[in-house]
C-alpha cells in the first residue's frame, strides 16, 4: 500500500502544489505592479491550503487537525487581501503609482 | 489509468498553466481572470481529495470575495495597466523559485513511493525515541494501511473541533479578532479623506513639486536642453 486514493499517490498532490507555490513566490518577487504581488501570495497560500488538505485526508481523516488548519489559511488570506488592497488603493490615491520599487518614501 | 488519474492530471496542469499566466501576462485584468480559472481549478482538486467542504468554501470565499476584491482594486487603478510586467529583480527571482522547487522535489524524493510518518525527516526529529503514531497523539493512518474513507459527519465533527474548548476554540477566537480587526484598519485605510486633508496634502505636493522643478532647472541651466523637456518633466 502507497498512500493512494482512487489511484492518485499522495506525492502527486505535494509535487503540483510545491510548484503552484514556487509560481507564486515568482509572482511575488518579479512583477512590478503591487496588486500582482498580492495575487502571487494568494497563490502561495493556495499551494499551502492543497497541502495541509491533502495530509489530512491521506493520513488522519478521523481528526478536524487538518480542516480547522486550512480554514484559518482561508481567513488569513481573505484578511490579507483585503488589508493588501486598502492599501494599494489608498497608497494610489496619493501618489498615482502603484509600482514597489518607487514606493520609498519612508526610505531614510 | 483511472478515471480520477486522468481528471487531476488534467485539473493540475489547468491550475498550473492558469497560475503562469497570472504571474507573466502585461494586462492586470486578464492576470485576475486567470486567478479565478486557477482557483476553480484547485477547488476541483479538493474535490478529489473528497472534501466537498473546502470546494464549495474556495468557491465562496476566493472566487465569490477575494477575485471581485482583485478585480475592484485592478479597475480603480486603471492608470498601470500595460506596464513592463517584471521589474529588475525578475532573473533573480525566476532563479530563487527554480532553486525552491528543485529543493522541495529533493525532499520529496524519498517519500515518493510511501509516505510513512517514521521517515518523515521532521517528524522523526520531534518525536525522537517515540514511536511516530504518538506524536501529537493524533492517530495517523500508517503507510500500509488502506486510507478509510472522510467520516459521514465530518463536516459537524470539524464544527464541534471549532467550538471545543481542548481543541481549537482558542485559535477559532483569535481568528474572528483578527478578522473584526483587519476589516475596521482595510475600512480606515481605504476612506475618502476630508477635503481639508486632501487640500492640505496637495499643497504640500505641490510645494514639493516647485521646489523640485526649480532644482531641475537649476541643473540644467547651463547645458542648453530644449526648453520643452523641462516643462513636461515639470507637468509630470
Amino acid at each position: 500500500m502507497q498512500n493512494v486514493l482512487n489511484g492518485i499517490p499522495l506525492w502527486w498532490y505535494l509535487v503540483v502544489s510545491s510548484a503552484l507555490f514556487c509560481i507564486g513566490l515568482y509572482g511575488t518577487l518579479a512583477r512590478k505592479n503591487a496588486i500582482a504581488l498580492l495575487m502571487g501570495v494568494e497563490l502561495m497560500l493556495n499551494a499551502a491550503n492543497i497541502n495541509l488538505l491533502a495530509f489530512w485526508r491521506y493520513l488522519a481523516p478521523d481528526t478536524a487537525g487538518g480542516l480547522a488548519f486550512a480554514a484559518f489559511v482561508l481567513v488569513v488570506a481573505a484578511a490579507e487581501a483585503a488589508v493588501g488592497l486598502a492599501l494599494v488603493i489608498s497608497v494610489y490615491r496619493t501618489t498615482r503609482s502603484i509600482d514597489p520599487e518607487t514606493l520609498d518614501q519612508m526610505k531614510l | 489509468m483511472t478515471v480520477q488519474q486522468v481528471l487531476f492530471i488534467v485539473i493540475s496542469l489547468v491550475v498550473l498553466g492558469a497560475a503562469l499566466f497570472v504571474v507573466t501576462t502585461r494586462n492586470l485584468f486578464r492576470a485576475a481572470l486567470m486567478m479565478m480559472l486557477a482557483f476553480f481549478g484547485i477547488a476541483g482538486l479538493f474535490v478529489l481529495l473528497e472534501i466537498g467542504l473546502f470546494a464549495v468554501a474556495q468557491v465562496l470565499i476566493y472566487i465569490g470575495a477575494i477575485s471581485i476584491l482583485v478585480i475592484f482594486a485592478v479597475m480603480l487603478t486603471r492608470g498601470m495597466q500595460g506596464m513592463v510586467p517584471r521589474n529588475s529583480q525578475a532573473v533573480g527571482a525566476a532563479v530563487t523559485a527554480a532553486i525552491i522547487f528543485a529543493v522541495l522535489l529533493l525532499i520529496l524524493g524519498p517519500l515518493r513511493v510511501t509516505i510513512d510518518l517514521a521517515r518523515w525527516p521532521v517528524i522523526s526529529l520531534f518525536a525522537g525515541n517515540a514511536s511516530p503514531r504518538e506524536v501529537g497523539g493524533i492517530a495517523w493512518t500508517p503507510a500500509d494501511r488502506a486510507i478509510p474513507p472522510v467520516p459521514e459527519t465530518y463536516i459537524a465533527d470539524f464544527g464541534r473541533a471549532l467550538v471545543d474548548l481542548n481543541q481549537y476554540l482558542l485559535p477559532f477566537l483569535l481568528i474572528a479578532f483578527l478578522v473584526d480587526v483587519v476589516l475596521a484598519g482595510a475600512i480606515f485605510i481605504a476612506r475618502q479623506r476630508r477635503p481639508a486633508e486632501v487640500i492640505e496634502e496637495r499643497r504640500l505636493r505641490a510645494e514639493e513639486d516647485a521646489e523640485e522643478a526649480e532644482a531641475m532647472r537649476r541643473a540644467s541651466a547651463s547645458p542648453a536642453l530644449p526648453e520643452g523637456a523641462v516643462a513636461s518633466a515639470v507637468d509630470h
